[in-house]
């Protein structure tokens, strides 16, 4: 099952462009693409998770369309962003808990994902610990990461488990560490 | 949007933007007590403060709470409603803080109805001001402009009467904040 479709995709406008994109990331698969520029990855990074839509092709998460079903593939789709968390949210319980009522997830269900996400994580900073764990609570179908660390790149595969992953970069160094922590897998999760 | 949802984002804001919550009513105890008497100094001053808790929630200045909002399964406009309340919630506890300071400074309890007179402007100009908020440029200065201009025309109409000002503010409030839900649904974070 393709769980993300981008045909010809892009966004320009803003003083910001990227694309046009054409990708398919099936489920249990990961991709990792490479820009020129932070801004374009991070710009495509968003296009993917449905966070901006597209003015130009169509981004399909999970079969739905992100400029009309936007609520759906956020629902399917768990975006976390490239900035490191900074206070006030380094107190972890609190974090969890408000991120849990965004994706109406049960407190204590999140708290306990969270928790063996964080074991997961061990050594990751937790300001780029938390936003990830926190991001698989809702226990999404695919996980978009913008411009991940690449010295992490291990923990966060091994965080993320058999679930589809794409993860955008500003250079190709960054995206060949995330290739060789990565098993390629076409098995669906 | 849960209930839950709408309360978690109302509180994180707050918690978020304490100091400019703190020294806005400060600020307006302090006007309370140096001008307790008449309807300018409440409406004016809270108005500014509401204008300027608006701005508060400018994309960027919580960088990570806005991302968690716009990648969470949320409509624009219920994301509208939520964050609308945390400005008009530090303007009207800020517009409570002169009537303390009001009090303190002499005024006495009859100037109640003068103090929700300024509230309503203030609420006005506070929703007025969320859609510069989430603009750039010319097109945000004229949304402040906008919103000083809806707190003069209450200012105005309060002099005239309690209910007509009530009535325009009412109105002015409904279609601000129906024009920031539709602007929210519509914004591509770039």
């Amino acid at each position: 099952m393709v769980l993300l479709r981008m045909r010809a995709a892009g966004f320009d406008g803003a003083g910001a462009s990227v694309g046009p994109l054409t990708l398919d990331v099936r489920a249990g698969e990961r991709a990792a693409l490479t820009f020129p520029t932070a801004a374009q990855a991070s710009l495509a990074a968003k296009l993917a998770a449905g966070i901006v839509k597209a003015t130009f092709g169509s981004v399909a998460v999970d079969d739905f369309d992100t400029r009309v079903q936007s609520a759906h593939c956020k629902r399917a789709a768990a975006f976390v962003g490239h900035d490191p968390l900074s206070p006030p949210h380094f107190d972890f319980e609190r974090y969890v808990l408000y991120r849990a009522a965004l994706w109406n997830v049960d407190p204590a269900h999140a708290l306990a994902t969270a928790q063996l996400a964080m074991e997961r994580l061990e050594g990751v900073h937790e300001a780029f610990a938390y936003p990830l764990a926190a991001a698989l609570i809702s226990n999404p179908k695919l996980l978009v990461l913008d411009r991940p660390p690449a010295v992490y790149a291990q923990q966060i595969v091994d965080a993320a488990g058999p679930r589809a992953m794409l993860t955008t970069h500003g250079g190709a160094r960054d995206a060949a560490a995330f290739d060789d922590a990565a098993v390629w897998d076409r098995t669906p999760a | 949007m849960t209930a839950r949802a709408f309360a978690a984002i109302v509180e994180t804001r707050l918690f978020a933007g304490r100091r400019v919550t703190i020294a806005a009513c400060a600020a307006a105890a302090l006007v309370g007590v140096l001008q307790p008497r008449g309807i300018e100094a409440p409406l004016f001053f809270c108005s500014f403060a509401g204008i300027a808790m608006a701005m508060v929630q400018s994309p960027g200045r919580y960088a990570h709470l806005d991302l968690c909002e716009q990648s969470a399964p949320l409509f624009g406009r219920e994301l509208a409603r939520a964050k609308a309340l945390v400005p008009c919630l530090v303007a009207t506890l800020a517009t409570l803080c002169y009537g303390v300071g009001a009090l303190a400074g002499g005024a006495s309890w009859g100037a109640a109805p003068r103090l929700s007179m300024a509230l309503a402007a203030t609420l006005a100009a506070t929703l007025t001001a969320l859609s510069a908020s989430v603009r750039r440029g010319s097109a945000r200065s004229l949304y402040v402009l906008l919103s000083a201009a809806v707190a003069c025309a209450a200012y105005a109409l309060a002099t005239i009467g309690a209910a007509a000002e009530a009535a325009f503010c009412a109105s002015a409030a409904f279609v601000a904040l129906r024009q920031y839900g539709e602007t929210l649904a519509r914004y591509d974070p770039v």
